[in-house]
């Protein structure tokens, strides 16, 4: 038996690997994926609570997740272009002083 | 017989059918645009092999089986031995959603004439359709050679920017057909097709669909006279085989999406249902090979200009304009 | 049959993401990171959630990995030896994972629809989706669509050329 319980844990483990990834790797572009990955744990948490409370909300949160997203990669993708351009790199060690 | 045995073994022949109708299908459709590509330039085509050319397909499938398999050596194997897999069975499994006839009468029980109604189709045929990317994406990244990879980055922006268009002329069709079911799009143009209650639509559908396919005018990622081959330079044998009858395919099932989406599917007067449907299917094919004999190939920088400033923009306003016209004619209750 | 389902799909999200979060070259990552959005998609059709699950193929899977794609590729961000060796070992863990994949989708669409694990037996229709979406949140939806065109104009000015750039400043020739 399935409980809403058993995706929570999964959606948390999830949460968890994005972060160790947010935080051990040092690919700008890698670090964006991990954090895409953080949300759709976020968006598996959701459509679990929304499954179990019987609430169409929860799905329609992830929709507004799933927008933020693109938008999101969007704007990242085109500053990680940018930056390539001016650095020839994209090692977030690279990015410690913020200008240039 | 138990029932769910009859529905297996329906389900399987169905299956049957269609897999041996594709391929056959692209087989002579290769044929079909070499021998009218050549009627158009003034020559015969193909016509050795075979009464008028007829065996040509198979000769083509031994030739290929038969040639060298060959793996650049800094190529990384495993992407470079599936990404023509996955070019043609991405273009294989969509056409699970298309009916392609209306329900017939079998053993005195209904069986409708599409492997799996979904009732979200159109969303299974855009996920497939953007899964496609990776087939060439991939293949050209693993290939580790210039030209490949020239190839698959232009496939991979051609792709995205066109398929945003071809969404969003869908859209309209989902709005009056009120469903995202295949099937009920069909039966929703049983009076008029939607081509013709709403052409923007369905033209910005078509250049999309052309787009989608890579063909001229938009073959940009395979341009042989810029970057050799594109995303299969480097492919040989039966792996290029693969990329080649994937694309074959891809018409096929672009021109049947068409035809469901927009020509009324298997509607049509006299002949039956089915037949119907394969005549519209063979003439939005024809339509490809027609625009490959005559248009000559975009710039690279036209290609994007056309399709995020020309477009998606009209695209955008069809559907507002489609969703203010279907309001007006049935205004929401409540 | 959907416990095994469930517990098949979380296996395979799990190891996707482990190898995503480890992988050197870039590329990889990006596929590991695809079969666990698929495993993901899976489990939210389970939970009778068909449309986010279509989406969830569709703008991440479909989409936006395949930004990230572009950009690595057009960066040339990959090492530049392609790793040599037993290919067929060190992709062990893509064949099963997009095979145990396949096999949950083929379990999932053969078996009853609608029988969702525990909890109510939910199933959210693309029309109820409608309703909610535009009627409740009508707002929302208006101020996520100014956040896309915000989104859009960003990336066109944030990624805008050198020669662009010169062009607005005036002193090009």
């Amino acid at each position: 038996m399935i409980t809403v319980n058993h995706y929570l844990v999964l959606s948390a483990i999830l949460f968890a690997l994005g972060t160790f990834g947010v935080l051990t790797r040092r690919n700008a572009i890698v670090i964006f994926m991990c954090i895409e990955l953080m949300l759709n744990a976020v968006n598996l948490s959701f459509i679990a609570l929304s499954h179990h409370l019987g609430n169409l909300d929860g799905q329609i949160f992830v929709f507004f997740v799933m927008t933020v997203a693109a938008a999101e990669a969007a704007v990242g993708l085109a500053l990680m272009i940018t930056f390539f351009r001016n650095r020839e790199s994209i090692e977030v060690d690279d990015i410690s002083m913020l200008k240039w | 017989m138990p029932e769910w045995l009859v529905t297996t073994i329906l389900i399987l022949v169905k299956l049957g059918f269609v897999f041996f109708l594709l391929l056959t299908g692209a087989a002579y459709m290769v044929l079909a645009e070499r021998k009218l590509l050549g009627r158009m330039q003034l020559r015969y085509g193909p016509n050795r092999v075979g009464p008028f050319g007829l065996l040509q397909p198979l000769a083509d499938a031994v030739k290929l089986v038969t040639k060298e398999d060959f793996i650049p050596s800094q190529a990384d194997k495993f992407l470079f031995f599936i990404a023509p897999g996955i070019a043609a069975v991405t273009a294989l499994l969509t056409f699970a959603v298309v009916p392609f006839g209306p329900p017939i009468r079998l053993f005195g029980r209904e069986v409708p004439l599409v492997i799996c109604d979904l009732n979200i189709g159109v969303l299974y045929f855009l996920g497939l359709s953007s899964l496609a990317v990776y087939g060439v994406t991939l293949g050209g990244w693993a290939s580790n050679s210039k030209y490949a990879l020239l190839g698959s980055i232009r496939a991979l922006s051609q792709l995205i920017s066109y398929e945003l268009s071809m969404g969003l002329a869908i859209v309209p069709v989902v709005l009056m057909a009120r469903s995202f079911s295949l099937t009920n799009i069909v039966n929703a143009q049983a009076g008029l097709p939607f081509a013709i209650l709403n052409p923007p639509a369905f033209l910005i559908f078509l250049v999309s669909v052309l787009a989608e396919s890579k063909r001229i005018p938009f073959d940009l990622p395979e341009a042989e006279n810029e970057i050799v081959a594109g995303f299969h330079t480097e492919y040989s044998g039966m792996r290029f085989g693969l990329f080649f009858v994937g694309e074959y395919i891809n018409v096929i099932i672009l021109s049947s999406m068409v035809t469901v989406l927009f020509l009324g599917g298997w509607h049509g007067p006299l002949l039956p249902g089915i037949v119907w449907f394969f005549l519209k299917v063979g003439f939005i094919s024809f339509l490809f090979i027609w625009t490959r004999g005559t248009l000559p190939r975009l710039r690279y920088d036209q290609l994007m200009h056309f399709g995020w400033k020309i477009l998606v923009p009209l695209a955008l306003v069809n559907v507002i304009v489609t969703g203010a016209i279907l309001l007006l004619l049935n205004p929401a209750k409540g | 049959m959907t416990a095994a389902i469930f517990y098949i799909l979380s296996a395979a999200a799990l190891l996707a993401t482990l190898m995503a979060i480890t992988r050197k070259n870039p590329v990889h990552a990006v596929i590991y990171l695809v079969h666990a959005f698929f495993a993901l998609a899976l489990i939210f059709f389970i939970l009778g959630a068909p449309l986010v699950a279509a989406w969830e193929v569709i703008i991440y899977a479909g989409a936006i990995m395949v930004l990230f794609l572009f950009i690595i590729m057009m960066l040339e961000l990959t090492p530049g030896e392609a790793a040599r060796g037993p290919g067929w070992q060190r992709w062990a863990p893509v064949i099963l994972l997009s095979g145990s994949i396949v096999v949950c989708t083929l379990l999932l669409m053969t078996a009853e629809p609608q029988a969702g694990p525990g909890g109510p037996n939910f199933y959210a229709s693309p029309r109820d989706f409608g309703y909610g979406l535009f009627k409740e949140y009508a707002l929302a939806v208006e101020i996520v669509s100014f956040q896309l065109l915000f989104a859009a104009v960003g990336a066109f000015y944030v990624g805008r050329g050198e020669r662009t750039r010169r062009r607005a400043r005036g002193d090009e020739r």
